[in-house]
């Protein structure tokens, strides 16, 4: 027997006995790990006799060199208050390896990693497994697959291969951040959880206009994801804002539906690359591209769109588009809100600052894909990044337990 | 336990797919309405919905009152399910 076992309360109690099964309750409550001997049992019989000095009376509760027979609720709270007991409380906890906030590319890519060197991970998704990914109709540029593949395939591909060795995913949010030393601290809306080691991989969002009628419109003539919402809009007319590949993508998906697309860029250029660009011209029959053109108002009739007013900037006249919607990606916005107030460095935009290891400003704590700061917002890149986080999530492991051995 | 549960989707809609993997993690039973199958109901989600948007989830309780959930939200998905 070990030392531990030696100290590990226990109650010796009996199966009719609704006393003892209170003081089980009470003690499981507390998260108390302590062993229960049945008296009906012979030897533990003997064995309760011989600690309480011949008293036959359960619960007898046995802690330490405390033997105490039916104890009161106050009594059993301030004993169990002991040093050793309150070791064992804390190994009670719901401790991981690592913990992924985030099940996008760069989470997904990272625990395939992970748990493939069987470090046990688990990920907190809030929103989509796959991210913005697995709202992005198709992606073309995806290393390996050739013909291109789209975003919802893509995600389902990350998310079987990070399932196949064992990745915890769970439907769930992580709302705080706090450094405990060896573990750190994750509230979330299941509870706290601590990890050893911690991948930050929010990724980030489409962001609003911020103009008249957006709000009032949102989600009934105002969408920012075109494969959820594109299919309402047959035969209908468009608007989609924006210039960069987001932008040209989803207006190429649009004409599925729309008739008519009139994509309004505000700067003198379209962003997208070079390719997306021959793209938009390959439909111009449906879509117009007007540059230099601010977006800044939605009119509706209440219940639906009907109009954009916006302004073209080199003849300053304001300029109006007939639609029945407006889809809107304009770029994107760290998520990041979560961690506002905590000890982790956030740079001028709100993205996460890392070193070259991408560890961020709280040690154990890493970050991968469009969350950290200097991202380039691409698949590919939160797949790579998402690798090298693992290893180094794996590398901050091996030193952290010699650490701890040693 | 709701009475039944219909989901309005669409084939490229991610958010969809979260609703239906998250009500199965749960074991419950729901009948899809897919709106690139059915456009013709697209009026009946629009109604339901007030919005143009999948996934409109519809639960039905045990005494008849409804519950319309816009969107992937767990926030409203779970209590309105359980």
């Amino acid at each position: 027997m070990t030392e531990v076992d030696v100290q590990k309360p226990v109650v010796y109690g009996e199966k009719w006995c609704s006393f003892c099964r209170a003081l089980q309750e009470l003690l499981d409550s507390l998260g108390v790990v302590y062993e229960y001997k049945d008296v009906g049992r012979e030897d533990n019989k003997a064995e309760m006799l011989k600690r309480t000095g011949g008293h036959f009376l359960v619960p007898t509760f046995v802690i330490g060199e405390t033997v105490i027979q039916n104890p009161s609720v106050e009594k059993v709270k301030e004993l169990v208050d002991m040093p050793e007991a309150k070791e064992e409380t804390t190994s009670d906890r719901e401790t991981h390896d690592a913990v992924m906030i985030g099940a996008g590319p760069a989470a997904l890519s990272a625990a395939i990693y992970t748990t493939r060197e069987e470090i046990e991970t688990v990920l907190y998704e809030k929103g989509v497994i796959g991210g913005l990914a697995a709202i992005t109709d198709w992606v073309d540029n995806y290393p390996g697959f050739p013909k291109g593949l789209s975003g919802m395939d893509l995600s389902e591909g990350l998310r079987q291969q990070a399932e196949r060795f064992g990745a915890d995913i769970r439907l769930g949010e992580v709302t705080k951040i706090e450094d405990e030393g060896e573990y750190k601290k994750l509230t979330t809306t299941d509870g706290e959880v601590y990890a050893k080691a911690v991948l930050i991989a929010t990724g980030s969002d489409y962001k609003r206009l911020g103009i008249p009628g957006e709000d009032t419109y949102y989600g009934r003539g105002v969408h920012f994801c075109a494969t959820c919402d594109g299919a309402f809009y047959k035969d209908k007319r468009l608007v989609v804002v924006g210039g960069g590949n987001s932008a040209a993508q989803e207006a190429v998906f649009l004409t599925r539906f729309a008739t008519k697309i009139d994509m309004l860029v505000r700067s003198d250029k379209l962003r997208a690359s070079e390719i997306l660009q021959q793209e938009l011209e390959k439909n111009s029959d449906k879509i117009t591209v007007h540059l230099n053109t601010t977006t800044d108002e939605i009119v509706g009739d209440g219940t639906s769109v009907n109009k954009l007013i916006g302004t073209d900037k080199e003849s300053g006249k304001q300029v109006e588009f007939e639609t029945d919607g407006v889809f809107v990606f304009i770029g994107l916005k760290p998520n990041t809100g979560f961690l506002q107030g905590s000890a982790i460095e956030l740079d001028k935009i709100g993205m996460i600052k890392t070193n070259h290891e991408l560890e961020t400003s709280m040690p154990g704590v890493f970050c991968a894909g469009d969350v950290r700061s200097g991202a380039t917002m691409q698949i590919a890149s939160a797949t790579g990044e998402g690798a090298t986080a693992a290893l180094m999530i794996r590398k901050y492991l091996e030193e952290h337990e010699r650490k701890h051995t040693s | 336990m709701p009475k039944n549960i219909t989901i309005f989707t669409t084939n490229t809609c991610a958010y969809c797919g979260m609703v239906k993997k998250w009500l199965g993690a749960k074991g419950m039973n729901y009948e899809e309405v897919n709106l690139d199958e059915h456009p013709d109901r697209q009026k009946e989600a629009m109604e339901l919905s007030g919005q143009l948007t999948v996934p409109v989830t519809v639960v039905t309780k045990q005494d008849d009152s409804r519950e319309v959930i816009v969107g992937y939200n767990l926030g409203k998905l779970a209590p309105a399910v359980a």
